[in-house]
């Protein structure tokens, strides 16, 4: 049997076009699979589309700096209809190599179904011009968004039209979800608000800037850093002059996040006599952050309890 | 039969690589992610099938520039430099092109680029935790195989990773000696198949497992002139070729992983392992009957193997630790017998790292030796330096 080669590429390619055009317009009645690169973001895909088959990259008691584009995640990617990612350069040692390894054309570009928060919002600290003597900083600006509830809240309306983008039969549906989250976030935002008054112009010591969005919304000041630099684990010499620091006698607390380790916070802690805070960087950083709304209230709720 | 090199005023062009590197922070359209890979040291002696020199010495110095070349193609490029009796050489170790959009988890690749066989093979060697690769690499491989060719891989729709994949290599650096100067090597002289599966165990541990087989057309030896003696050591300064062949060579690899909580941020252990065994590299009979006899009596082992194990602990941020074991046995053509040769390496290293992006390491091998270039009981200190600069690399599993 003879089969005529140049038809067949020719329509093999035309097929090829179409599926990549339409990309994953039928996946519609199979359940979207998505794939979060955080925690966080999976909660906020689980918020609209709670249908969806969703896959947290990452857990809370994880660096998502230092993730390794492990054979799970491969596996995962490869099945994904759209992948969220904090972006602005955070998974910048992972999310390539899963890209390339994992061959899946729907999650290559924003375009399709690449999500990246960061580039949704305005995000803090941008710089013009970084040089790694500064440590292991992004130009992009602060990735670590999921404490600012209404850049959140940004972050959640563009991730409904990307949702209704590549699956535009269940489109009503996100929209829908997107209304009742965006009902119930800007309800808590005042709520959360009026219960973090105290903590307005307080001062901490903290370790990384994972916090950065946090201490912005609510009015804390974060004076000290537990690294010397963005990524350089916490030296003698620097805890001592953190110490020295320490003893002004005006901080409230040292903060760290669930995946820190908290032997440079507990040194300091024990000698300038301040709590340690271990807040949950993300869903599922503590027993009670099981959402986004419970993450936040248990955040709070840990930093008042330090006054 | 190098691997193509270009002899160049190195200096001059390096510079005008590092120049470029200030501004490369992330790729873009105008902006290529571009880095380069610092290796410097010192060794007391020499290893054996190694690039490094007695004394101080750069390694691969390499520079690298990759982007998405548009919606379907991705493209690499890796220019190590190197410094061979005084002389810069100039190679090139990858220069590939990659599909990005095929369907199905089909991906194709093309030009020069690292086999797929073993774990450690398509890894670059600045990102192993050892200043050489296990001897079994150095012997099988020439340390890392990378040639001109083409490859199709496949990964499975599965939540078990399951990626299985083919290449064709032109298979130049993979040649067994011509013993007289007249043998006609085939054009595509190496094929390979690989597969590999994995998966995690629980919240901290992650692992793979793989089988490989490379097909050497021209791996087989020719039967030597009874004048002509011991070839494979003439080879001894082409350290980029194997220089064990066999017309098949089977690898079987492991890998895992443990972090706690899957956190690699202060703690993690990698432990490894690989078997090579290469076979069909005995010239074949051409029916001297004189020499039946003989061959029965002396012919040792049908086969070469070589294997390695081992462990990398790092045990805070700053420093790890690793151990490693390695031996080959290899057969080693001497007019019209082979003499079975051994080599095994206990190593220990202790790296510092001052951030993400450096590394020194010091590294203590004993080898010992049965018959492999002189060696029977010989102890190597290398003290090095690795330092990336530039774009950020890949944590590859």
């Amino acid at each position: 049997m003879r089969i005529n080669s140049k038809q067949f590429l020719t329509g093999g390619l035309k097929a090829l076009t179409l599926t990549l055009a339409l990309g994953t317009a039928n996946s519609a009645v199979a359940g979207l699979n998505i794939f979060a690169c955080e925690p966080e973001y999976a909660a906020l895909a689980k918020e609209l589309a709670p249908d969806a088959r969703i896959y947290s990259a990452t857990t809370a008691m994880q660096d998502p700096h230092q993730v390794q584009a492990r054979p799970s995640l491969i596996a995962k990617m490869r099945q994904a209809d759209l992948a969220v990612c904090a972006g602005a350069d955070l998974e910048i040692g992972w999310l390539p190599m899963l890209q390339m390894k994992s061959a899946n054309a729907k999650v290559r570009s924003t375009d399709q179904g690449l999500f990246f928060a960061a580039e949704q919002i305005d995000t803090l600290d941008q710089m013009s011009s970084v040089d790694r003597s500064m440590g292991d900083v992004h130009a992009k600006g602060n990735p670590h968004l999921q404490f600012d509830p209404r850049r959140l809240l940004g972050v959640a309306e563009a991730l409904t039209q990307k949702l209704a983008q590549i699956d535009a039969d269940s489109a009503a549906e996100y929209k829908a979800n997107f209304a009742s989250f965006s009902e119930r976030w800007s309800q808590a935002i005042p709520r959360w608000e009026e219960k973090a008054k105290p903590l307005q112009g307080k001062k901490v010591i903290a370790y990384h800037s994972s916090f950065k969005y946090l201490y912005n919304w609510l009015g804390l000041e974060q004076v000290a850093d537990l690294e010397p630099k963005p990524g350089i684990p916490p030296s003698s010499s620097h805890l001592a002059g953190l110490l020295n620091r320490a003893k002004q006698g005006d901080i409230l607390a040292i903060i760290i996040a669930s995946y820190q380790s908290e032997r440079g916070a507990d040194w300091l802690g024990e000698r300038a006599d301040l709590p340690v805070i271990v807040l949950p960087m993300s869903v599922g950083g503590n027993d009670d952050s099981v959402d986004l709304f419970s993450l936040y209230d248990s955040a709070i709720d840990l930093l008042l309890a330090a006054q | 039969m190098t691997i193509s090199t270009m002899r160049l005023t190195g200096v001059a062009a390096a510079c005008a690589f590092f120049s470029i590197n200030a501004y490369a922070e992330d790729s873009s359209l105008t902006n290529p992610a571009i880095s380069a890979v610092l290796d410097g040291y010192y060794q007391n002696t020499e290893r054996p099938m190694s690039e490094r020199v007695e004394g101080f010495g750069l390694g691969h110095t390499e520079v690298a520039m990759s982007a998405n070349i548009d919606d379907m193609f991705y493209g690499k490029l890796t220019a190590v430099i190197e410094v061979h009796d005084g002389e810069t050489e100039l190679g090139l170790e990858e220069a590939f092109i990659q599909t990005m959009a095929m369907p199905y988890g089909l991906s194709m690749r093309a030009g020069r680029f690292l086999s797929d066989i073993g774990y450690l093979n398509n890894q670059h060697v600045h990102t192993d935790a050892f200043s050489d690769r296990p001897a079994a690499y150095r012997a099988f491989l020439g340390s890392h195989y990378f040639d001109d060719g083409l490859r199709v891989s496949y990964v499975a729709p599965t939540d078990l990773y399951w990626t299985m994949g083919a290449e064709a290599f032109k298979g130049d650096s993979m040649q067994a000696a011509d013993e007289h100067g007249e043998r006609d090597y085939k054009t595509i002289g190496v094929y390979t198949a690989f597969t590999k599966i994995g998966g995690d165990a629980g919240v901290n541990g992650s692992w793979q497992a793989g089988l490989s087989y490379l097909r050497n057309e021209n791996g087989r030896m020719t039967a030597e002139e009874h004048d002509d003696h011991a070839a494979v050591q003439e080879e001894h300064d082409h350290s980029h070729s194997a220089q064990y062949t066999g017309e098949n060579t089977y690898v079987a690899d492991f890998v895992y992983k443990w972090a706690p909580n899957g956190n690699y941020k202060y703690q993690h252990l990698t432990l490894s392992g690989e078997y090579f065994r290469v076979t069909d590299f005995k010239p074949l009979e051409e029916g001297h009957d004189d020499h039946d006899e003989h061959d029965h009596d002396d012919a040792g082992k049908d086969y070469q193997d070589g294997w390695y194990l081992s462990g990398v602990y790092q045990f805070s941020p700053k420093w790890s630790a690793g151990v490693r074991y390695g031996q080959v046995d290899t057969q080693l053509m001497h007019d019209d017998h082979f003499d079975p040769q051994k080599l095994k390496e206990t190593e220990v290293s202790l790296a510092w790292h001052h951030s993400h992006f450096s590394t020194v390491r010091l590294q203590y091998t004993n080898q010992q030796g049965t018959n492999f270039d002189g060696i029977e009981d010989d102890n190597v200190i290398t003290l090095q330096y690795v330092m990336t600069l530039g774009a950020h690399g890949a944590h590859q599993f």
